[in-house]
């Protein structure tokens, strides 16, 4: 053990390799009965992740190149597959977001959970949640990757469906699993194919060998595909986008974790991790640009129209994602990651206050929160107001800098329809974010139904009103904290630009590509029309949801198919469902059990009536009569004697 | 015709006079019964061989004298397995004893 204790860095990091997932362990098995040690447990597990992450951060932060701590797992022959610790810039920087929005989630969720029967099973979830992450980022190999992105889509799995008892939170849980497992699958694929291709799952030897042309580029481009599935699985991606906005079942505590710094960015971290393998191969990067730029703007569409607070920033989440994919695939890998960076900021601010706001008031509906006095709360909705400026990408808050990247990526593609397509997103994204906040600012009288459903609310409300104790405190500090950084994270983007990019060369390449077209004079006609349009966007919905004279309905209600069309999330879970019930019931299952039941039960069945049929046919020299018995037998030894004799 | 002939063609006719006996008789006495003829045939055939062709004159009379032996130990045996059979069967017919028919 001695060598351990000589190596603080070592150390540090099998901490946050192991710590969280003990914590897990102790809860589950010794005090699930003491709600208070099983959350003490879990948060200085979690404190001590944060604080071995940060010293991470700091003694390798100059440090000239990636640190690796491997030991080979699998050796056969020329194939090799390590196990341990990768601590290069990108690691070390999602490895400190991930412990930050961690630590600050569980203490929110101190207040937020407060009295829930699951409670130490719920940090015990949250502890394996950070520790599956954690080891995801700091994996060496696609192999250990892999296996940790399957752990994380497990915990998000059980925090998902924590409510177990309630059948929509079940299925959410089950709908996420589900379907980030088909994406899985191809993920799987794509690491075997590398295997075959190439021989080393090490993501430094994949990226350089990528770089240095040395792998087949059609093994390139099929492996990339193959593993952009996972990432379109995780980071819920078209077509597979559909499972996060079922995901807010979950607390909404877990809902920020799985948003901003888990869960979703995995698929957006695996795929900056690889970004020099991607970059190799032209045409899974435009695959990539086009599934991130449909994804964008369909979501965008979809978080125009709904009502439910949570689902708002459940597809912007969507959104934003698309607009990461749409920079890493258009070769903005520093825009990419500064945007993953921001998002989880604002993004884990946003959903702790909405979880304010539902814990007060105990309704997902902005229209109830509005009429039950949400302004009221001082904190969480300037906090809130901040996240979704920062959201919109106004200045001076950090999503104001990182669109402003995307953009200036976006602008250096040949193609200026993915350009026009992220303005529009931009566009969008303002809309619908300040139509969430208007409705809470400016509450409207009923319009019409839906009675019975706003008197309950106000039921609670008076219920709940003097609870601003210990529990409201643990809620508020996370969420002032997080807007604090939503504040003043932008201004040091050419830190973290250099920062990111100091030691990688081979990523100079790429970056350059994106970057020089965004400088000089078109950067600033940029700049002025994508923040003019973020404006845009806010004061359109000040017109419609704002202003005394609003109606609060949104120009999409005189276009009734269409607001069905984006309520409905494009008939996408009407599609599957029909895919499901016609192709897979239908069509594979009923094959299944017809051959079943046809070729494999008939077949049995056959055999054996053949056994009994035959038995019975024999059965009939069987006659039970001595003297045939001895008459045959007489026979037989008389056929013995003439054979041998004659 | 020599003497061993006429003793090997009775030896053979008593022999299948009783397997006839064994095959054709209902009743487990005369399949019994038949079975002794069956034996002293093969009897007698020792006895002949041993009278005219044997070097050493003693062997086949020890064998004859064996199966006389064995065939009153099977005798005893058979009677007692018929009696068995008639006290469950009420009968010594052996078209009776078909418990084992398929």
């Amino acid at each position: 053990m001695m060598w351990f204790a000589k190596d603080p860095v070592l150390m540090a990091a099998s901490a946050c390799a192991t710590l969280p997932f003990l914590a897990m362990a102790v809860i589950l098995i010794f005090t699930r009965q003491h709600r208070r040690v099983s959350a003490a447990i879990s948060l200085s597990a979690i404190t001590m992740c944060l604080l071995s992450a940060v010293y991470l951060l700091m003694t390798l932060r100059h440090a000239p190149g990636p640190v690796q701590y491997q030991w080979a797992w699998i050796i056969s022959s020329d194939m090799i597959i390590p196990f341990g610790f990768l601590l290069d810039r990108l690691s070390l920087l999602m490895l400190t977001i991930v412990a930050v929005i961690a630590f600050l989630v569980q203490v929110y969720s101190l207040g937020y959970m407060a009295g829930d029967p699951g409670f130490s099973r719920y940090y015990a979830f949250q502890s394996l949640f950070a520790w599956a992450m954690m080891t995801m980022v700091i994996a060496p190999g696609m192999l250990q990757l892999y296996i940790f992105w399957e752990l994380v889509g497990l915990a998000s799995y059980l925090l998902i469906g924590f409510y177990y008892e309630k059948w929509s939170a079940s299925q959410a849980g089950k709908k996420a699993f589900v379907m980030t497992r088909l994406g899985d699958i191809g993920f799987f694929l794509g690491i075997i194919a590398v295997l075959l291709g190439f021989g080393d799952l090490g993501i430094l030897s994949m990226n350089e060998a990528a770089q240095a042309h040395k792998i087949a580029p059609f093994v390139v481009t099929l492996s990339s595909l193959l593993i952009f599935c996972g990432v379109v699985g995780k980071s819920a991606q078209f077509p597979l986008l559909t499972w996060l906005p079922d995901a807010m079942e979950g607390p909404t505590p877990v809902s920020a974790l799985l948003h901003s710094a888990t869960m979703v960015a995995a698929g957006v971290y695996m795929m900056s991790r690889i970004f020099p393998f991607f970059a190799a191969s032209p045409d899974a990067m435009a695959v990539a640009l086009a599934i991130g730029t449909i994804t964008m703007l369909l979501a965008s569409t979809m978080a125009m129209v709904t009502h439910d607070i949570k689902q708002v920033w459940a597809y912007s989440t969507v959104s934003q994602l698309g607009f990461m994919v749409m920079a890493l695939a258009s070769g903005g890998y520093f825009a990419g990651v500064f945007h993953l960076t921001t998002h989880a900021g604002f993004k884990a601010l946003l959903f702790l206050c909405s979880g304010i706001f539902i814990h007060e008031f105990h309704t997902n509906d902005m229209r109830e929160i509005g009429r039950g006095g949400g302004r009221k709360l001082t904190i969480p909705m300037v906090c809130m107001t901040v996240g979704a400026l920062a959201l919109a990408g106004i200045f001076p808050l950090s999503g104001f800098f990182s669109k402003e990247a995307i953009m200036g990526v976006l602008a250096g593609n040949p193609n200026k329809i993915w350009l026009l397509a992220g303005l529009l997103g931009a566009l969008m994204t303002a809309y619908y974010s300040f139509r969430l906040i208007f409705m809470i600012l400016f509450p409207r009288e009923q319009t019409h139904g839906a009675e019975a459903h706003g008197s309950h609310g106000h039921d609670d409300h008076g219920h709940e009103e003097g609870h601003h104790g210990a529990t409201f405190w643990a809620m508020a500090w996370p969420v002032m904290i997080l807007a604090g950084i939503t504040l003043v994270l932008g201004f040091f983007q050419k830190e973290l630009e250099h920062y990111l990019l100091g030691a990688g060369p081979a990523l100079h390449g790429a970056e350059a590509h994106g970057e020089g077209a965004g400088h000089g004079l078109g950067h600033y006609v940029l700049l002025f029309s994508a923040v003019s349009l973020a404006l845009g966007g806010i004061v359109w919905a000040w017109f419609e949801f704002g202003r005394k004279k609003a109606t609060q309905e949104g120009f999409l209600r005189r276009y009734p198919k269409v607001e069905a069309l984006f309520a409905n999330r494009w008939y996408m879970d009407h599609f599957y469902r029909w895919l499901v019930d016609y192709v897979v019931y239908c069509g594979f299952t009923n094959l299944f059990t017809r051959n079943d039941r046809r070729v494999i039960d008939g077949g049995i069945d056959g055999i054996c009536r053949f056994t009994v049929g035959s038995g019975r046919v024999a059965s009939f020299l069987q006659s039970g009569m001595l003297q045939y018995n001895l008459v045959l037998m007489v026979a037989g030894a008389g056929a013995l004697v003439l054979f041998f004799v004659l | 015709m020599n003497s061993l002939t006429v003793y090997l063609v009775v030896g053979a006719v008593l022999f299948s006079l009783g397997l006839f006996g064994v095959l054709m008789r209902r009743n487990l006495i005369g399949m019994l019964i038949s079975i002794e003829l069956m034996l002293n045939g093969a009897n007698l055939n020792f006895m002949a061989f041993n009278r005219f062709l044997a070097p050493e004159p003693a062997v086949g009379q020890i064998v004859t004298l064996f199966v006389m032996g064995i065939a009153a130990a099977e005798a005893a045996i058979g009677l007692s397995i018929i009696l068995a059979l008639f006290r469950y069967l009420h009968s010594i017919n052996v078209e009776r004893a078909r418990r084992l028919e398929g």
